[in-house]
Protein backbone atom coordinates (compact mmCIF):
# COMPACT_ATOMS: atom_id res chain seq x y z
CA UNK A 1 0.00 0.00 0.00
CA UNK A 2 3.10 2.50 0.57
CA UNK A 3 4.38 1.46 -2.69
CA UNK A 4 1.52 2.54 -4.47
CA UNK A 5 0.51 5.76 -2.24
CA UNK A 6 4.17 6.63 -3.61
CA UNK A 7 3.64 5.93 -7.06
CA UNK A 8 0.99 8.79 -7.09
CA UNK A 9 3.73 11.36 -5.42
CA UNK A 10 2.23 11.69 -1.55
CA UNK A 11 5.03 12.23 1.08
CA UNK A 12 6.30 8.71 2.29
CA UNK A 13 7.87 9.23 6.18
CA UNK A 14 9.58 5.53 5.90
CA UNK A 15 10.28 3.23 8.54
CA UNK A 16 12.86 3.19 11.45
CA UNK A 17 14.31 -0.34 11.13
CA UNK A 18 14.48 -2.45 14.61
CA UNK A 19 18.80 -3.50 14.88
CA UNK A 20 17.71 -7.06 16.95
CA UNK A 21 20.28 -7.93 19.70
CA UNK A 22 18.34 -11.20 20.23
CA UNK A 23 15.40 -12.86 20.35
CA UNK A 24 13.23 -14.22 23.52
CA UNK A 25 11.12 -17.20 22.75
CA UNK A 26 10.89 -16.12 19.12
CA UNK A 27 10.63 -12.37 20.18
CA UNK A 28 13.42 -10.21 18.45
CA UNK A 29 14.36 -7.64 21.21
CA UNK A 30 15.57 -4.13 19.71
CA UNK A 31 19.11 -3.22 19.89
CA UNK A 32 18.49 -0.45 22.11
CA UNK A 33 18.68 1.09 25.55
CA UNK A 34 15.95 2.62 28.09
CA UNK A 35 17.85 5.68 29.37
CA UNK A 36 16.77 6.50 33.27
CA UNK A 37 17.46 9.55 35.21
CA UNK A 38 18.69 10.41 38.58
CA UNK A 39 15.83 11.17 41.21
CA UNK A 40 15.46 10.80 45.13
CA UNK A 41 13.12 8.69 46.57
CA UNK A 42 11.97 7.45 50.27
CA UNK A 43 10.33 4.60 51.28
CA UNK A 44 7.03 5.06 53.26
CA UNK A 45 6.12 2.08 55.78
CA UNK A 46 2.24 2.31 56.31
CA UNK A 47 0.23 0.01 58.95
CA UNK A 48 -3.08 -0.35 59.98
CA UNK A 49 -5.09 -2.47 62.03
CA UNK A 50 -5.91 -4.26 59.31
CA UNK A 51 -4.63 -4.57 55.84
CA UNK A 52 -7.19 -2.91 53.95
CA UNK A 53 -6.39 0.48 56.26
CA UNK A 54 -2.66 -0.23 55.38
CA UNK A 55 -3.73 -0.85 51.44
CA UNK A 56 -6.33 2.12 51.46
CA UNK A 57 -3.74 4.83 52.88
CA UNK A 58 -1.03 3.22 50.41
CA UNK A 59 -3.01 3.56 47.72
CA UNK A 60 -3.95 7.40 48.22
CA UNK A 61 -0.96 7.94 48.82
CA UNK A 62 0.52 7.20 45.88
CA UNK A 63 -2.63 8.41 43.64
CA UNK A 64 -2.10 10.73 40.87
CA UNK A 65 1.74 9.85 40.88
CA UNK A 66 2.30 8.54 37.72
CA UNK A 67 4.97 11.20 35.93
CA UNK A 68 6.76 14.24 37.47
CA UNK A 69 5.61 16.23 34.40
CA UNK A 70 2.96 16.84 35.56
CA UNK A 71 1.94 15.02 39.04
CA UNK A 72 5.10 16.94 40.75
CA UNK A 73 6.26 13.00 42.21
CA UNK A 74 5.78 9.50 40.64
CA UNK A 75 4.78 7.12 43.50
CA UNK A 76 3.85 3.32 43.80
CA UNK A 77 3.22 0.50 46.04
CA UNK A 78 5.78 -1.30 46.32
CA UNK A 79 4.89 -4.12 48.42
CA UNK A 80 2.84 -5.65 51.44
CA UNK A 81 4.63 -6.42 54.61
CA UNK A 82 3.53 -9.15 56.84
CA UNK A 83 3.35 -8.23 60.33
CA UNK A 84 6.96 -9.77 61.18
CA UNK A 85 8.36 -7.15 58.42
CA UNK A 86 6.74 -3.74 60.22
CA UNK A 87 8.05 -1.68 63.29
CA UNK A 88 4.82 -2.33 64.75
CA UNK A 89 3.80 -5.83 64.07
CA UNK A 90 0.49 -4.45 62.46
CA UNK A 91 0.04 -5.54 58.53
CA UNK A 92 1.51 -3.07 56.43
CA UNK A 93 2.57 -1.44 52.80
CA UNK A 94 5.59 -0.01 51.64
CA UNK A 95 5.38 2.13 49.06
CA UNK A 96 8.16 4.18 47.12
CA UNK A 97 7.89 7.86 46.43
CA UNK A 98 9.81 9.98 43.77
CA UNK A 99 10.64 13.27 42.96
CA UNK A 100 13.44 15.49 41.19
CA UNK A 101 15.28 17.09 44.20
CA UNK A 102 15.24 16.98 47.77
CA UNK A 103 12.85 19.85 48.46
CA UNK A 104 10.17 18.40 45.81
CA UNK A 105 10.49 14.98 47.66
CA UNK A 106 9.66 16.96 51.16
CA UNK A 107 6.99 18.70 49.83
CA UNK A 108 5.31 15.65 48.02
CA UNK A 109 5.97 13.26 50.87
CA UNK A 110 4.48 15.79 53.34
CA UNK A 111 1.62 16.23 51.69
CA UNK A 112 0.62 12.91 50.86
CA UNK A 113 1.08 11.43 54.49
CA UNK A 114 -0.40 13.92 55.47
CA UNK A 115 -3.95 14.15 54.04
CA UNK A 116 -3.91 10.83 52.64
CA UNK A 117 -2.25 8.62 55.69
CA UNK A 118 -2.87 10.78 58.64
CA UNK A 119 -6.55 10.62 57.56
CA UNK A 120 -6.80 7.51 57.53
CA UNK A 121 -8.08 5.26 60.23
CA UNK A 122 -5.89 3.24 62.28
CA UNK A 123 -2.91 3.89 60.20
CA UNK A 124 0.65 5.09 60.93
CA UNK A 125 3.89 5.89 59.08
CA UNK A 126 7.05 4.59 59.12
CA UNK A 127 10.65 5.42 57.69
CA UNK A 128 11.46 2.29 55.33
CA UNK A 129 14.89 3.20 54.38
CA UNK A 130 17.75 2.07 56.61
CA UNK A 131 20.13 4.37 58.55
CA UNK A 132 23.11 2.76 56.92
CA UNK A 133 21.89 4.01 53.43
CA UNK A 134 19.96 7.30 53.65
CA UNK A 135 21.58 9.53 52.29
CA UNK A 136 19.66 12.61 54.13
CA UNK A 137 17.15 12.66 55.64
CA UNK A 138 13.33 14.53 54.87
CA UNK A 139 10.85 15.78 58.33
CA UNK A 140 7.97 13.18 58.24
CA UNK A 141 6.55 13.96 61.81
CA UNK A 142 8.47 16.61 62.51
CA UNK A 143 6.35 18.45 59.36
CA UNK A 144 3.33 17.03 60.17
CA UNK A 145 3.75 17.05 64.00
CA UNK A 146 1.72 20.88 63.97
CA UNK A 147 -1.77 19.62 63.19
CA UNK A 148 -1.71 18.25 67.09
CA UNK A 149 -1.78 22.03 67.74
CA UNK A 150 0.38 22.12 70.51
CA UNK A 151 -0.98 18.37 71.71
CA UNK A 152 0.97 16.67 70.14
CA UNK A 153 3.91 14.35 72.02
CA UNK A 154 6.84 13.65 71.19
CA UNK A 155 8.56 10.14 72.04
CA UNK A 156 11.68 8.59 71.74
CA UNK A 157 11.50 4.85 71.10
CA UNK A 158 14.21 2.74 70.71
CA UNK A 159 16.30 5.43 68.99
CA UNK A 160 14.16 6.53 67.08
CA UNK A 161 11.68 9.67 67.49
CA UNK A 162 7.81 9.23 66.72
CA UNK A 163 5.02 11.66 67.18
CA UNK A 164 2.13 11.11 68.61
CA UNK A 165 -0.38 13.40 66.83
CA UNK A 166 -4.26 13.08 68.93
CA UNK A 167 -6.51 12.59 66.21
CA UNK A 168 -10.35 11.60 66.57
CA UNK A 169 -9.62 7.53 66.35
CA UNK A 170 -7.02 7.90 68.61
CA UNK A 171 -3.78 8.85 68.08
CA UNK A 172 -1.55 9.07 65.00
CA UNK A 173 2.01 7.45 65.39
CA UNK A 174 4.83 9.10 62.56
CA UNK A 175 7.68 8.18 62.91
CA UNK A 176 10.12 11.89 62.62
CA UNK A 177 11.95 11.97 59.61
CA UNK A 178 12.18 9.45 56.66
CA UNK A 179 15.38 8.91 54.65
CA UNK A 180 16.35 9.68 51.51
CA UNK A 181 17.90 7.59 48.75
CA UNK A 182 19.78 8.51 45.34
CA UNK A 183 17.18 6.74 42.83
CA UNK A 184 16.48 6.33 39.00
CA UNK A 185 13.56 6.53 37.13
CA UNK A 186 12.59 5.71 33.73
CA UNK A 187 13.93 2.49 33.40
CA UNK A 188 11.22 1.47 30.65
CA UNK A 189 10.82 -0.73 27.93
CA UNK A 190 8.25 -1.19 25.16
CA UNK A 191 5.85 -4.13 24.36
CA UNK A 192 5.50 -4.26 20.59
CA UNK A 193 2.26 -6.26 19.63
CA UNK A 194 -0.39 -7.43 17.38
CA UNK A 195 -2.95 -5.87 18.84
CA UNK A 196 -4.59 -4.50 21.91
CA UNK A 197 -5.83 -7.76 23.60
CA UNK A 198 -2.00 -9.12 23.10
CA UNK A 199 -0.28 -6.47 24.25
CA UNK A 200 -1.87 -5.88 27.65
CA UNK A 201 -1.57 -9.70 28.12
CA UNK A 202 1.77 -9.54 27.77
CA UNK A 203 2.05 -6.13 29.54
CA UNK A 204 -0.21 -7.64 32.45
CA UNK A 205 2.18 -10.70 33.02
CA UNK A 206 5.50 -8.42 33.03
CA UNK A 207 3.83 -6.55 35.66
CA UNK A 208 3.04 -9.70 37.75
CA UNK A 209 6.20 -10.89 37.50
CA UNK A 210 8.00 -7.10 38.23
CA UNK A 211 5.95 -6.79 41.38
CA UNK A 212 7.77 -9.33 43.26
CA UNK A 213 11.15 -7.10 42.73
CA UNK A 214 11.57 -5.24 45.71
CA UNK A 215 13.27 -1.31 45.52
CA UNK A 216 11.08 -0.97 42.38
CA UNK A 217 7.68 0.78 41.51
CA UNK A 218 5.90 1.18 38.16
CA UNK A 219 4.00 4.44 38.55
CA UNK A 220 1.30 3.85 35.60
CA UNK A 221 -2.11 2.53 36.68
CA UNK A 222 -2.12 -1.53 36.20
CA UNK A 223 1.82 -0.26 35.69
CA UNK A 224 1.79 0.43 32.06
CA UNK A 225 1.71 3.29 29.91
CA UNK A 226 -0.48 3.60 26.51
CA UNK A 227 0.81 7.04 26.17
CA UNK A 228 4.66 6.88 25.84
CA UNK A 229 6.47 10.35 25.47
CA UNK A 230 8.94 11.67 23.46
CA UNK A 231 10.46 15.15 24.56
CA UNK A 232 9.37 18.49 23.20
CA UNK A 233 5.99 19.01 20.89
CA UNK A 234 5.29 21.29 18.26
CA UNK A 235 3.27 23.57 20.81
CA UNK A 236 5.66 25.50 22.75
CA UNK A 237 4.06 24.73 26.19
CA UNK A 238 4.26 21.01 26.14
CA UNK A 239 7.97 19.73 27.29
CA UNK A 240 6.79 16.24 25.74
CA UNK A 241 4.12 14.89 23.60
CA UNK A 242 2.91 11.74 21.85
CA UNK A 243 5.47 9.06 20.90
CA UNK A 244 4.25 9.46 17.23
CA UNK A 245 7.04 7.08 16.30
CA UNK A 246 4.87 4.14 18.18
CA UNK A 247 1.82 5.12 17.34
CA UNK A 248 -0.03 2.31 14.76
CA UNK A 249 -2.76 5.27 13.84
CA UNK A 250 0.24 7.22 12.73
CA UNK A 251 1.80 4.49 10.43
CA UNK A 252 2.19 6.10 6.98
CA UNK A 253 1.85 10.05 8.19
CA UNK A 254 5.15 9.95 10.46
CA UNK A 255 8.27 8.12 10.37
CA UNK A 256 7.17 4.93 12.42
CA UNK A 257 9.15 2.64 14.68
CA UNK A 258 6.69 0.01 14.41
CA UNK A 259 7.35 -3.51 12.73
CA UNK A 260 5.79 -5.45 10.25
CA UNK A 261 2.39 -6.96 12.09
CA UNK A 262 2.89 -4.39 15.07
CA UNK A 263 -0.74 -2.80 15.98
CA UNK A 264 -0.13 -2.05 19.77
CA UNK A 265 2.49 -0.89 21.74
CA UNK A 266 2.74 -0.69 25.49
CA UNK A 267 5.21 1.03 28.06
CA UNK A 268 6.46 -0.33 31.27
CA UNK A 269 8.14 2.57 33.34
CA UNK A 270 10.38 0.97 36.18
CA UNK A 271 11.44 3.95 39.04
CA UNK A 272 13.83 2.63 41.77
CA UNK A 273 16.69 3.00 44.53
CA UNK A 274 19.22 1.34 42.81
CA UNK A 275 20.69 0.57 39.37
CA UNK A 276 20.34 -2.90 40.13
CA UNK A 277 17.09 -3.14 40.73
CA UNK A 278 15.77 -1.56 38.09
CA UNK A 279 17.66 -3.84 35.42
CA UNK A 280 16.28 -6.87 37.76
CA UNK A 281 12.94 -5.50 37.15
CA UNK A 282 13.32 -5.14 33.24
CA UNK A 283 14.79 -8.49 32.83
CA UNK A 284 11.99 -10.48 34.47
CA UNK A 285 9.71 -8.21 32.85
CA UNK A 286 10.52 -8.44 29.26
CA UNK A 287 11.16 -12.04 29.83
CA UNK A 288 7.28 -12.61 31.00
CA UNK A 289 6.33 -10.38 28.18
CA UNK A 290 7.73 -12.59 25.87
CA UNK A 291 6.92 -15.85 27.24
CA UNK A 292 4.53 -17.55 24.54
CA UNK A 293 6.48 -16.17 21.63
CA UNK A 294 5.04 -14.60 18.38
CA UNK A 295 1.79 -17.28 18.68
CA UNK A 296 0.95 -14.71 21.85
CA UNK A 297 0.99 -12.35 19.81
CA UNK A 298 3.96 -10.43 20.74
CA UNK A 299 6.25 -9.30 17.53
CA UNK A 300 9.37 -7.71 19.53
CA UNK A 301 10.61 -5.42 22.30
CA UNK A 302 12.10 -2.41 22.70
CA UNK A 303 13.39 1.12 25.03
CA UNK A 304 12.50 4.32 24.83
CA UNK A 305 15.65 6.40 25.23
CA UNK A 306 16.94 10.12 24.09
CA UNK A 307 20.53 9.04 22.41
CA UNK A 308 21.63 9.20 25.67
CA UNK A 309 21.31 12.73 26.36
CA UNK A 310 18.40 12.69 29.11
CA UNK A 311 20.01 10.62 31.46
CA UNK A 312 23.23 8.82 32.49
CA UNK A 313 21.78 5.39 33.30
CA UNK A 314 21.19 3.21 30.11
CA UNK A 315 20.04 -0.06 30.64
CA UNK A 316 20.90 -2.04 27.50
CA UNK A 317 18.23 -4.49 26.31
CA UNK A 318 21.40 -7.13 24.82
CA UNK A 319 22.18 -6.96 28.74
CA UNK A 320 19.43 -10.05 28.53
CA UNK A 321 21.49 -12.63 26.68
CA UNK A 322 24.66 -11.81 28.64
CA UNK B 1 43.29 -9.55 77.64
CA UNK B 2 41.43 -9.82 80.59
CA UNK B 3 39.65 -6.85 82.24
CA UNK B 4 41.29 -4.50 84.08
CA UNK B 5 39.81 -4.92 87.98
CA UNK B 6 40.12 -2.61 90.75
CA UNK B 7 39.88 -4.57 94.12
CA UNK B 8 39.15 -2.07 97.29
CA UNK B 9 41.69 -3.37 99.57
CA UNK B 10 39.92 -1.23 102.72
CA UNK B 11 37.56 1.18 103.29
CA UNK B 12 38.11 4.39 102.64
CA UNK B 13 38.48 6.71 105.42
CA UNK B 14 35.76 9.18 103.79
CA UNK B 15 33.75 9.49 100.94
CA UNK B 16 36.21 9.17 97.80
CA UNK B 17 35.43 10.14 94.09
CA UNK B 18 36.33 7.82 91.81
CA UNK B 19 35.33 8.51 88.47
CA UNK B 20 38.93 8.14 87.23
CA UNK B 21 38.25 4.95 86.86
CA UNK B 22 36.39 5.06 83.91
CA UNK B 23 37.63 3.30 80.57
CA UNK B 24 38.54 6.63 78.62
CA UNK B 25 40.88 8.07 81.17
CA UNK B 26 42.25 4.41 81.93
CA UNK B 27 43.11 3.61 78.47
CA UNK B 28 46.82 3.98 77.39
CA UNK B 29 48.08 4.04 80.88
CA UNK B 30 50.56 1.09 82.09
CA UNK B 31 49.58 -0.72 85.81
CA UNK B 32 52.02 1.59 87.29
CA UNK B 33 50.74 4.66 85.91
CA UNK B 34 47.22 3.34 86.92
CA UNK B 35 48.45 2.88 90.85
CA UNK B 36 49.83 6.71 91.00
CA UNK B 37 46.57 7.99 89.77
CA UNK B 38 44.69 10.68 92.13
CA UNK B 39 41.51 10.15 93.70
CA UNK B 40 40.22 13.28 95.54
CA UNK B 41 39.16 11.86 99.13
CA UNK B 42 37.57 14.12 102.02
CA UNK B 43 40.26 16.94 102.55
CA UNK B 44 42.86 14.11 101.09
CA UNK B 45 44.12 12.62 97.77
CA UNK B 46 44.47 8.86 97.36
CA UNK B 47 46.26 7.01 95.54
CA UNK B 48 44.85 4.58 93.67
CA UNK B 49 47.13 1.88 94.68
CA UNK B 50 46.86 3.10 98.05
CA UNK B 51 42.75 1.85 98.02
CA UNK B 52 42.82 -0.90 95.50
CA UNK B 53 44.92 -4.05 94.05
CA UNK B 54 45.01 -3.81 90.52
CA UNK B 55 44.39 -6.97 88.02
CA UNK B 56 44.14 -7.74 84.50
CA UNK B 57 44.98 -4.83 81.52
CA UNK B 58 41.87 -4.12 79.23
CA UNK B 59 40.67 -0.56 80.17
CA UNK B 60 37.95 -1.18 78.20
CA UNK B 61 36.35 -3.83 80.67
CA UNK B 62 36.81 -2.00 84.04
CA UNK B 63 35.67 -3.91 86.86
CA UNK B 64 35.51 -2.28 90.94
CA UNK B 65 35.01 -5.45 92.60
CA UNK B 66 34.48 -5.26 96.66
CA UNK B 67 32.84 -1.71 96.25
CA UNK B 68 31.80 0.89 99.18
CA UNK B 69 29.20 3.17 99.48
CA UNK B 70 31.93 5.55 100.38
CA UNK B 71 33.52 5.26 96.94
CA UNK B 72 31.68 8.11 94.94
CA UNK B 73 30.44 9.17 91.32
CA UNK B 74 32.25 5.76 90.49
CA UNK B 75 31.56 5.89 86.25
CA UNK B 76 30.96 9.45 86.51
CA UNK B 77 30.67 11.06 83.31
CA UNK B 78 31.31 7.71 81.46
CA UNK B 79 32.24 7.85 77.26
CA UNK B 80 32.00 3.83 76.50
CA UNK B 81 33.57 0.49 77.43
CA UNK B 82 31.83 -1.27 80.08
CA UNK B 83 32.01 -0.57 83.82
CA UNK B 84 30.92 -3.82 85.95
CA UNK B 85 30.70 -2.97 89.84
CA UNK B 86 30.53 -5.77 92.90
CA UNK B 87 29.23 -4.33 95.96
CA UNK B 88 27.57 -1.47 97.15
CA UNK B 89 28.21 1.79 95.25
CA UNK B 90 28.23 5.28 96.57
CA UNK B 91 25.95 8.39 95.34
CA UNK B 92 26.04 9.88 91.96
CA UNK B 93 27.07 6.70 90.15
CA UNK B 94 27.20 7.25 86.39
CA UNK B 95 26.36 10.87 86.71
CA UNK B 96 26.45 12.44 83.40
CA UNK B 97 27.79 9.91 81.19
CA UNK B 98 27.12 9.75 77.38
CA UNK B 99 27.68 6.39 76.73
CA UNK B 100 28.93 3.15 77.71
CA UNK B 101 27.24 0.62 80.23
CA UNK B 102 27.60 0.34 83.68
CA UNK B 103 26.40 -2.93 85.77
CA UNK B 104 25.97 -2.98 89.14
CA UNK B 105 26.23 -6.27 90.96
CA UNK B 106 24.54 -4.78 94.35
CA UNK B 107 22.97 -1.30 95.34
CA UNK B 108 23.58 2.08 94.60
CA UNK B 109 23.39 5.06 96.77
CA UNK B 110 21.68 8.70 95.99
CA UNK B 111 21.66 10.16 92.14
CA UNK B 112 22.54 7.40 89.83
CA UNK B 113 22.83 8.33 86.52
CA UNK B 114 21.96 11.99 87.38
CA UNK B 115 22.63 14.16 84.52
CA UNK B 116 23.28 11.17 81.92
CA UNK B 117 22.83 11.70 78.42
CA UNK B 118 23.39 8.36 77.20
CA UNK B 119 25.18 5.02 77.59
CA UNK B 120 22.94 2.29 79.91
CA UNK B 121 22.86 1.48 83.82
CA UNK B 122 22.08 -1.81 85.18
CA UNK B 123 21.66 -2.11 88.81
CA UNK B 124 20.76 -5.82 90.47
CA UNK B 125 20.04 -4.15 93.93
CA UNK B 126 18.15 -1.41 95.20
CA UNK B 127 19.11 2.72 94.00
CA UNK B 128 18.62 5.45 96.58
CA UNK B 129 16.81 8.87 96.17
CA UNK B 130 16.70 10.91 92.99
CA UNK B 131 17.49 8.09 90.14
CA UNK B 132 17.92 9.58 86.98
CA UNK B 133 17.35 12.90 88.35
CA UNK B 134 19.95 16.04 88.31
CA UNK B 135 22.32 17.12 90.84
CA UNK B 136 20.74 19.86 93.05
CA UNK B 137 20.38 22.84 92.00
CA UNK B 138 20.25 21.79 88.29
CA UNK B 139 17.09 22.03 85.89
CA UNK B 140 17.54 18.53 84.11
CA UNK B 141 17.43 15.50 84.93
CA UNK B 142 18.81 12.77 82.94
CA UNK B 143 18.47 13.60 79.23
CA UNK B 144 19.09 10.16 77.67
CA UNK B 145 20.12 6.55 78.07
CA UNK B 146 18.45 3.84 80.32
CA UNK B 147 18.81 3.21 83.84
CA UNK B 148 17.36 -0.23 84.99
CA UNK B 149 16.69 -1.08 88.71
CA UNK B 150 16.18 -4.31 89.40
CA UNK B 151 15.33 -3.58 93.22
CA UNK B 152 13.40 -0.83 94.22
CA UNK B 153 13.86 2.82 93.81
CA UNK B 154 13.95 5.45 96.44
CA UNK B 155 11.92 8.74 97.00
CA UNK B 156 12.02 11.40 93.86
CA UNK B 157 13.09 9.07 90.84
CA UNK B 158 12.99 10.68 87.48
CA UNK B 159 13.20 13.79 89.14
CA UNK B 160 13.22 16.66 86.35
CA UNK B 161 13.76 13.98 84.05
CA UNK B 162 14.14 15.48 80.84
CA UNK B 163 14.70 12.26 77.99
CA UNK B 164 15.78 8.73 78.22
CA UNK B 165 14.62 5.78 79.86
CA UNK B 166 13.88 4.94 83.83
CA UNK B 167 13.05 1.38 84.64
CA UNK B 168 12.12 -0.04 87.72
CA UNK B 169 11.40 -3.35 88.40
CA UNK B 170 10.45 -3.02 91.81
CA UNK B 171 9.23 -0.09 93.93
CA UNK B 172 9.53 3.44 93.87
CA UNK B 173 8.88 6.54 96.59
CA UNK B 174 7.36 8.83 96.79
CA UNK B 175 7.07 11.92 94.16
CA UNK B 176 8.19 9.68 91.79
CA UNK B 177 8.75 11.75 88.32
CA UNK B 178 8.20 14.65 90.07
CA UNK B 179 8.93 18.02 87.88
CA UNK B 180 9.56 15.51 84.90
CA UNK B 181 9.99 17.40 82.04
CA UNK B 182 9.79 14.40 79.36
CA UNK B 183 10.83 10.95 78.90
CA UNK B 184 9.57 7.43 80.03
CA UNK B 185 9.52 6.00 83.49
CA UNK B 186 8.25 2.28 84.60
CA UNK B 187 7.64 1.30 88.17
CA UNK B 188 6.29 -2.52 87.79
CA UNK B 189 5.88 -2.13 91.69
CA UNK B 190 4.19 -0.25 93.84
CA UNK B 191 4.51 3.57 93.97
CA UNK B 192 4.25 5.96 96.63
CA UNK B 193 2.52 9.22 97.53
CA UNK B 194 1.86 12.07 94.74
CA UNK B 195 3.60 10.17 91.70
CA UNK B 196 4.05 12.64 88.79
CA UNK B 197 4.11 15.69 91.30
CA UNK B 198 4.36 18.95 88.94
CA UNK B 199 5.21 16.62 85.84
CA UNK B 200 4.96 18.94 82.68
CA UNK B 201 5.60 16.28 80.02
CA UNK B 202 6.71 12.49 79.84
CA UNK B 203 5.43 9.50 80.30
CA UNK B 204 5.04 7.06 83.64
CA UNK B 205 4.14 3.76 83.43
CA UNK B 206 2.88 2.41 86.71
CA UNK B 207 2.58 -1.61 86.86
CA UNK B 208 0.26 -1.15 89.71
CA UNK B 209 -2.19 0.87 90.89
CA UNK B 210 -1.23 3.31 93.39
CA UNK B 211 -3.20 4.17 96.31
CA UNK B 212 -4.42 7.36 94.93
CA UNK B 213 -3.42 9.35 92.41
CA UNK B 214 -2.52 13.92 92.63
CA UNK B 215 -5.83 15.23 92.44
CA UNK B 216 -4.49 17.62 89.68
CA UNK B 217 -4.43 14.41 87.17
CA UNK B 218 -7.50 13.89 84.82
CA UNK B 219 -8.91 10.58 83.81
CA UNK B 220 -8.34 10.53 80.33
CA UNK B 221 -10.23 6.87 79.87
CA UNK B 222 -8.73 3.44 78.77
CA UNK B 223 -7.09 3.80 75.88
CA UNK B 224 -4.88 0.91 73.62
CA UNK B 225 -2.49 3.33 72.03
CA UNK B 226 0.05 2.53 69.33
CA UNK B 227 3.13 4.36 70.52
CA UNK B 228 2.78 3.07 74.10
CA UNK B 229 2.19 -0.57 72.70
CA UNK B 230 5.97 0.37 70.45
CA UNK B 231 7.13 2.11 73.66
CA UNK B 232 6.55 -1.18 75.91
CA UNK B 233 7.92 -3.63 73.25
CA UNK B 234 11.12 -1.67 73.10
CA UNK B 235 11.59 -2.62 76.70
CA UNK B 236 12.03 -6.21 76.01
CA UNK B 237 15.37 -5.82 75.26
CA UNK B 238 15.58 -4.79 79.47
CA UNK B 239 14.80 -8.37 81.35
CA UNK B 240 12.14 -10.88 81.39
CA UNK B 241 9.97 -9.12 83.86
CA UNK B 242 9.79 -5.92 81.17
CA UNK B 243 9.43 -8.48 78.25
CA UNK B 244 5.98 -10.23 80.37
CA UNK B 245 5.03 -7.16 81.28
CA UNK B 246 4.77 -5.68 77.05
CA UNK B 247 3.88 -9.54 76.00
CA UNK B 248 0.54 -9.62 78.27
CA UNK B 249 -0.33 -6.57 76.25
CA UNK B 250 -1.54 -4.67 79.52
CA UNK B 251 -5.35 -2.65 79.46
CA UNK B 252 -3.62 1.19 80.72
CA UNK B 253 -5.78 3.85 82.47
CA UNK B 254 -4.66 7.05 81.32
CA UNK B 255 -4.48 10.14 83.55
CA UNK B 256 -3.48 13.11 82.13
CA UNK B 257 -1.33 16.14 84.01
CA UNK B 258 0.00 17.19 86.00
CA UNK B 259 -2.34 20.57 85.65
CA UNK B 260 -1.06 21.99 88.30
CA UNK B 261 1.98 22.95 85.67
CA UNK B 262 1.85 22.07 81.62
CA UNK B 263 -0.24 19.22 82.12
CA UNK B 264 0.75 17.32 79.34
CA UNK B 265 2.28 14.54 81.24
CA UNK B 266 0.47 10.78 81.02
CA UNK B 267 0.32 8.14 83.90
CA UNK B 268 -0.55 5.06 82.55
CA UNK B 269 -1.65 2.32 85.25
CA UNK B 270 -1.81 -1.15 84.29
CA UNK B 271 -4.57 -3.06 86.02
CA UNK B 272 -6.01 0.57 87.41
CA UNK B 273 -8.94 0.67 89.63
CA UNK B 274 -8.71 3.98 90.39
Amino acid sequence: MRARAASRGARVPGTIVMKVAGELDGVPVEDTFAEAFGMRATRLVITGETRAWARHAAVAATGFATSVIACGCEAGIERELSVRETPDGRPGISILIFAMSSKDLQKHLERRTGQCVLTCPTTAAFNGVPNEVAHEWLQLGGALRYFGDGWQISKLIGGKRYWRIPVMDGEFVCEEKAGLVKGIGGGNFLILAADGASARSAAERAVAAMRKVRNVILPFPGGVVRSGSKVGSKYKTLIASTNDAYCPTLVGLTRSALPEGAGAVLEIVIDGLDAGSIAKAMDVGIRAACRGGTGAGVVGITAGNYGGKLGPHHFHLKELFA
Amino acid sequence: MSALKFVLRHTPPSAVDVSGLRPALLAGKSRKEITKLPLTGWNEIHRVGDLFSIRGDDAQRVVVDGADERLLRIGAGMEGGELTVVGTAGDYLGESMRSGTIVVRGDVGTFVGAGMRGGRIDVSGNAGAFAGSGRAGTLQGMAGGAIVVRGNAGDRAGDRMRRGLLLIEGNAGDYCASRMLAGTAVVLGRVGIDAGYLMRRGTLILGRSPAELLPTFNHNGWHDLLAIRLLLESLTVHGKRFQSFARSRPSLSRWLGDLGCDGKGEILIALGRL
